[in-house]
């Protein structure tokens, strides 16, 4: 008897979790390299009787939308952008990580770092250092570091079988279990950087259809529960 | 909800990004000056239902899983070491660089700072000193009847003294340069200091290689391009709205949930 409420519940719950990822893609709006997710649902059939059918919802997954974002101009040397697919490697003590946010830097050590000063990794996975008294350092659009107009070597840029497959960690990074192989056709761009892809406007109406949405379910859970006291006044009257 | 407090670190995160913008717009004619910029990271994932587990026993997996993130953080502000403009005033003692570099300052501490601003005068022992008064390093002094001073691309400082015939070498100035500029501590006044992350100064005359030059009567302004901070400010600001809207939405919802019956 009480199953609509639950019905609507399973839909709440949803719903709640789903204002939690539009939340994360506004509050990354301006995140670079960030790649907006969206909430997947599909519905949950429950045979309580014989003959009876109850359908919850249930968000099973989470889609990273992997479209490129658009190119941000900054005039920096480090700073890289990538269209199309592919991912810069970045070498962790736990092991490779992929990341799209490629607002690079030089460390003390004169190795190219990202912003969590982790070194970037060319193909040969090893560090690229920028020899002392560079004057000018240019990436090609191919991934090739040359300095003064000597290779030093190139960006490891690799692209995976399935995207969704691989993991959020957090500072723009990402692993995967699966064996990355080189990007055919990497299209790097210096002087820029891959802003997120989060579409404001859109993300606006998703976070107001979610608020329609729960208060249309909260009102069916008023309903419900006026017509289960009305139920339980009349059948008492009954009696 | 945890999108409160997810909206909540975005508003911080667009607070600090129109804190940086203020500070490049209000130093927009600050010789000198390097714009900066704010850099966003996501913050961490809350793993709901992991990507890649397996969903039956014969071995299918979750191609999607659920992971929800907890907001944002700023990662960086970091400087932008582009080129200011280099603009001509006629004051024999305002030096530019032109090209990587920064001018050594010895503070009041004996600590080295080091500067891109080349607005440099004499104090009252003949000496080069910063706008704040601050010697510079290694310095020169004026001789006494010094009517003319001229410093070449090289840094060599040459004076013209009342009645000799060639110019005196009075002084040679060197640039101190790091491996990663952008790691310099900046202290005000137009000053920075060393790091860990900067690494050490390597310092050479102007115009080795890796050096920039120095150009006599004039300075270098900051690198703010307006069009582009103004344009950030827009994009900030319309963020912050949008994640003060999240707050409002998710404020709605909790006060369905309170009014239920």
């Amino acid at each position: 008897m009480e199953n609509p409420i639950y019905v609507a519940l399973s839909r709440q719950e949803a719903l709640s979790r789903q204002l939690d990822v539009v939340a994360n893609n506004i509050a990354n709006m301006n995140t670079t390299g960030y790649k907006q997710q969206r909430m997947l649902f599909q519905e949950y059939l429950e045979k309580p009787a014989r003959g009876e059918r109850v359908s919850f919802v249930q968000d099973y997954g989470l889609m990273r939308d992997t479209r490129a974002g658009a190119l941000q101009v900054t005039n920096n040397t480090l700073d890289l952008a990538l269209k199309g697919d592919g991912y810069f490697t970045v070498e962790t003590l736990s092991g490779p990580r992929y990341t799209r946010a490629g607002n690079f830097q030089l460390n003390d050590r004169r190795e190219i770092v990202d912003q969590n000063g982790l070194p970037v990794l060319d193909t040969n996975d090893n560090r690229i250092t920028v020899p002392d008294g560079t004057t000018d350092l240019k990436i090609q659009g191919d991934g090739t570091v040359m300095a003064d107009r000597a290779q030093l070597g190139k960006l490891k840029i690799v692209s995976f079988d399935d995207q969704q497959q691989m993991q959020t960690l957090g500072g723009g990074l990402m692993t995967t279990t699966q064996t990355p192989r080189p990007s055919a056709n990497p299209q790097l761009t210096q002087g820029a950087v891959e802003a997120s892809n989060v579409q404001a406007i859109v993300e606006s109406t998703v976070m107001i259809d979610v608020l329609r949405q729960y208060q249309m379910t909260q009102k069916l859970v008023d309903e419900e529960h006026d017509r289960i006291r009305n139920a339980i006044t009349h059948l008492a009257k009954a009696q | 909800m945890r999108s409160l407090s997810i909206a909540a670190t975005g508003m911080q995160a667009q607070q600090t990004n129109v804190e940086v913008i203020s500070n490049n717009i209000a130093n927009m004619t600050t010789t000198g000056f390097k714009r900066q910029r704010a850099e966003f990271q996501d913050l961490l994932y809350q793993n709901m239902r992991r990507v890649g587990s397996n969903s039956s026993d014969a071995g299918t997996i979750v191609p999607t899983g659920i992971q929800i993130g907890a907001g944002v953080k700023t990662a960086a502000v970091y400087r932008i070491n582009e080129q200011g403009n280099i603009t001509t005033t006629g004051n024999s003692l305002d030096l530019a660089i032109n090209g990587n570099g920064f001018f050594q300052v010895t503070l009041p501490s004996g600590q080295i700072a080091y500067t891109r601003a080349g607005s440099f005068s004499l104090n009252a022992n003949s000496q080069v000193v910063t706008s704040d008064g601050y010697l510079l390093n290694p310095g020169f002094t004026l001789p006494q009847n010094a009517v003319d001073i001229s410093v070449d691309a090289s840094g060599q400082v040459q004076a013209k003294i009342d009645g000799q015939v060639n110019p005196a070498i009075v002084g040679q100035l060197t640039l101190a340069n790091f491996p990663n500029a952008a790691g310099l501590e900046a202290i005000g006044d137009n000053l920075l200091l060393e790091t860990p992350a900067s690494g050490q100064p390597v310092t050479a005359v102007p115009g080795s290689t890796g050096f920039g030059r120095i150009t006599q009567n004039a300075l270098e302004t900051s690198n703010v391009n307006v069009v582009t901070e103004i344009t950030n400010l827009i994009q900030a600001q319309r963020a912050y709205e949008m994640n003060s809207r999240v707050v409002t939405t998710t404020d709605q919802m909790l006060q369905s949930i309170t009014n239920m019956k």
